[in-house]
C-alpha cells in the first residue's frame, strides 16, 4: 500500500512577481508503506520544498498529496495532526532546541499532541533510545550537550511523536566519519524495530547507498527517477549530468566492468564490492 | 620557504579557568612550508578547528608559540598583519557573504583595509576570475547555489591577497557538484598562485589531494605523511574512528583475502588499474 501519494504535486514561490521560481513541477511519486528511501539532488532542486509540503508545513500551488489515501489538505484547520503523522527533522536541527532540559525538549512533541505524563515519558525514554541518547543526558541542559549529542537529541524530538513516516533532512551534515555511521545505523535499526516508513534527504551518495531501499532523484523541480538504489547507481552517467555522483565504490565496479570484467552493476558497499571480487578471482585462477 | 608557519608545542583551553575540562590543543607542534597544501583530519572535537582559528590569531596559545612568516602572534598589534596573510573561510557559505552583489561582497576586505578604489577594482576582478566566478560579478550571492557561493567567499579573502588560505571544513553544506568546484578551485590557487592551502576536512577523497595529510586525534598529532604514507595505515585510522577512502579500503580488505599485496591505491582510477592487472 502506499503511504504516500502525489498527484501532479506543484510548488512555485513567488507566484505572481517577477521573481517567480517553480521549485517543485507537476510531481506524481509513490511511497510504500515501510520502505527507505533516499532523496538526491543537486542544490535548489527542490527536494527541501518537496519534503516541506509532505509535513504540511507549506501548501502546494497546485496537485495534491494523499497520506494513506486521503487528501491532507482535506480540512486544513486539522493540519496539525498531519505533522504529527509525517514526523520532518530539518537541517542542522541542534538550533531549535529550546527547553531547559533535553527531557522537556524530547517531550514538546508529545505533550502537543495531548498524550498522558505517563504516555509522554515513555515515548522520550524509547526515542533517547533509537536515537543512541545516554539516560543520563536527559536531565542535562541542551546546551550542554555536544554537537552530535544535540543531533541526537533533536532527532529524538520528533521520533518521539512516533510518526508513520519520518522525514530526515540531511541529518548527518557536518558530523564526522564515525559520527555518520553511527547516526546511520542508528536510523536503520528504529526503521528495521518501528518498521514505519523514512524518507532520507542527503548529499552522500555513500550513505543513500548504505541505507535506502529506493532513490527519488530531483533534478529542476522534477522527480527524475524513483526506483531501487542499485538500479539508479547504476545510471551514473546520467546523474553526473544532473551535478550527482555515484559512491566511489560504485564507480570502481562499472570501471572494471567497462575494462571488461564480468562483474555486477550498482555494487553498494565496499563489503559487497570485496566479496564479488574475491570470488570472481577464485573462480579464474 | 621552510616554515612558513609554524607551531611551536601549543597547548589551548577555551576557559583558563576550568580545570576540570582538558587542553583542546595539547602541546602540538606543526610546520607548514610555503607553498604546501595540507589537509587536516581528526573527528568533531580533535581540535582542527581551534587550530585553524589559531593560525590566523583569532586565537592566541594559552603555551607555546605560533609564528606566520616570522611574526608571533601572540605580540600586540601583529593580529592586523597575521590576518592578511592568512585568510579564514569557513563551512557555511551564508554566514560569510556580507553585501547583496557579488563584487560588492568580493570587495568588502581590500576596503576594509584601506586599498585605492582602482586597486580594489583590480583585485576583485583578479579574484573573481580565479575561483570561476567572474560572470556572475553583478549577481545577487543569494541566488547562487551553494558551491558558487563558496566560491565567492573564497574569492573574498583571495582579494586580500594572503599568502595562506585556512579552510574549515569549506564543503560539508555543498552537494557533489558544489564540492567538486570547491576543490577544483583550492588545487587552481594553489597550484597556479602559489597560495599555501590548509584544508580541514571529513571528506577522505578530498584529504588524498593534498601534499601532506596531517591526522589529530585528542589535541595532539597523531600520524602525518604524504597522503599514500597515512592511508596506509588503515588499521591506525580505524582504531581513532576515522575513514580512509573506499578505493583504499575495498584493496585493503581484498589483501585480507589473499589478493597480492602492493601499496594501497588512494582513488577510483588506480584502483580499477590494479585491479584489472591482478583479475586479468
Amino acid at each position: 500500500m502506499n503511504v504516500i501519494e502525489t498527484e501532479n504535486l506543484s510548488f512555485v514561490y513567488g507566484q505572481g512577481t517577477p521573481f517567480e521560481k517553480t521549485a517543485n513541477d507537476r510531481l506524481n511519486i509513490q511511497i510504500k508503506e515501510g520502505e527507505f528511501v533516499g532523496i538526491i539532488g543537486h542544490t535548489g532542486s527542490g527536494k527541501s520544498t518537496l519534503v516541506q509540503m509532505l509535513n504540511g508545513l507549506i501548501k502546494p500551488t497546485s496537485g495534491t498529496i494523499r497520506l494513506e489515501g486521503t487528501d491532507i489538505w482535506q480540512s486544513p484547520k486539522e493540519i496539525r495532526k498531519i505533522r504529527f503523522k509525517v514526523g520532518l527533522v530539518f537541517q542542522y536541527p541542534e538550533y531549535q532546541l529550546f527547553e531547559e532540559t533535553v527531557e522537556k525538549d524530547i517531550a514538546y512533541g508529545p505533550r502537543n499532541m495531548g498524550l498522558s505524563e505517563g504516555d509522554i515519558r515513555e515515548r522520550v525514554i524509547s526515542a533517547a533510545r533509537f536515537s543512541g541518547l545516554r539516560s543520563e543526558l536527559l536531565s542535562k541542559s541542551p546546551f550542554d550537550l555536544s554537537g552530535g549529542e544535540k543531533r541526537r537529541a533533536a532527532i529524538a524530538g520528533v521520533i518521539a511523536m512516533d510518526p508513520d513516516v519520518l522525514i530526515l533532512d540531511e541529518p548527518t551534515a557536518g558530523l564526522d566519519p564515525a559520527g555518520r555511521d553511527v547516526l546511520l545505523a542508528q536510523i536503520s535499526q528504529y526503521h528495521k524495530e518501528r518498521k514505519n516508513t523514512v524518507l532520507l534527504v542527503s548529499h552522500s551518495m555513500e550513505d543513500i547507498a548504505k541505507t535506502a531501499d529506493r532513490i527519488l532523484v530531483m533534478n529542476r523541480g522534477r522527480a527524475e527517477m524513483l526506483e531501487d538504489t542499485r538500479t539508479v547507481f547504476s545510471r551514473g552517467e546520467e546523474l553526473e549530468k544532473m551535478g550527482l555522483r555515484v559512491p566511489q565504490i560504485t564507480k570502481i565496479m562499472s570501471g572494471l566492468q567497462k575494462r571488461g570484467f564480468d562483474v555486477p552493476s550498482g555494487i553498494l558497499t565496499v563489503e559487497q564490492a570485496a566479496g564479488v571480487l574475491a570470488a570472481y578471482r577464485g573462480r579464474s585462477v | 620557504m621552510k616554515d612558513f608557519i609554524k607551531v611551536e608545542n601549543v597547548s589551548f583551553r577555551y576557559d583558563s579557568n576550568d580545570t576540570v575540562n582538558k587542553y583542546v590543543l595539547n602541546d602540538i607542534s606543526l610546520n607548514i612550508n610555503k607553498g604546501e597544501f595540507v589537509a587536516l583530519l581528526g573527528h568533531n572535537g580533535c581540535g582542527k578547528s581551534t587550530m585553524a582559528k589559531l593560525l590566523n590569531a583569532m586565537l592566541l596559545p594559552e603555551k607555546g608559540k605560533v609564528f606566520v612568516n616570522g611574526l608571533d602572534t601572540s605580540e600586540p598589534d601583529v593580529s592586523y598583519d597575521v590576518r592578511k596573510t592568512v585568510g579564514l573561510v569557513l563551512q557555511n557559505p551564508d554566514n560569510q557573504l556580507v553585501a547583496s552583489i557579488v563584487e560588492e561582497d568580493v570587495a568588502f576586505g581590500p576596503e576594509n583595509l584601506g586599498i585605492e578604489p582602482d586597486e580594489i577594482r583590480r583585485r576583485v576582478d583578479e579574484a573573481l576570475k580565479a575561483v570561476d566566478m567572474y560572470e556572475y560579478r553583478a549577481h545577487a550571492p543569494y541566488k547562487l547555489s551553494g558551491g558558487q557561493k563558496q566560491r565567492v567567499a573564497i574569492a573574498g579573502i583571495i582579494a586580500m591577497q594572503p599568502q595562506c588560505l585556512v579552510l574549515d571544513e569549506p564543503t560539508a553544506m555543498l552537494d557533489p557538484k558544489g564540492r567538486d568546484e570547491v576543490m577544483a578551485t583550492i588545487k587552481k590557487l594553489n597550484r597556479e598562485k602559489g597560495i599555501t592551502i590548509v584544508l580541514i576536512t571529513h571528506y577522505m577523497d578530498e584529504a588524498v589531494q593534498a601534499d601532506r595529510v596531517v591526522v589529530m586525534d585528542s589535541g595532539k598529532i597523531l600520524t602525518q605523511g604524504s597522503p599514500r604514507e597515512v592511508f596506509s595505515e588503515v588499521e591506525l585510522l580505524k582504531r581513532h574512528r576515522l575513514d580512509v577512502p573506499q578505493a583504499t579500503e575495498l584493496m585493503y580488505r581484498l589483501v585480507g583475502m589473499g589478493f597480492p599485496a602492493e601499496s594501497l591505491p588512494l582513488d577510483e582510477d588506480e584502483c580499477i588499474d590494479r585491479l584489472s592487472k591482478i583479475l586479468k
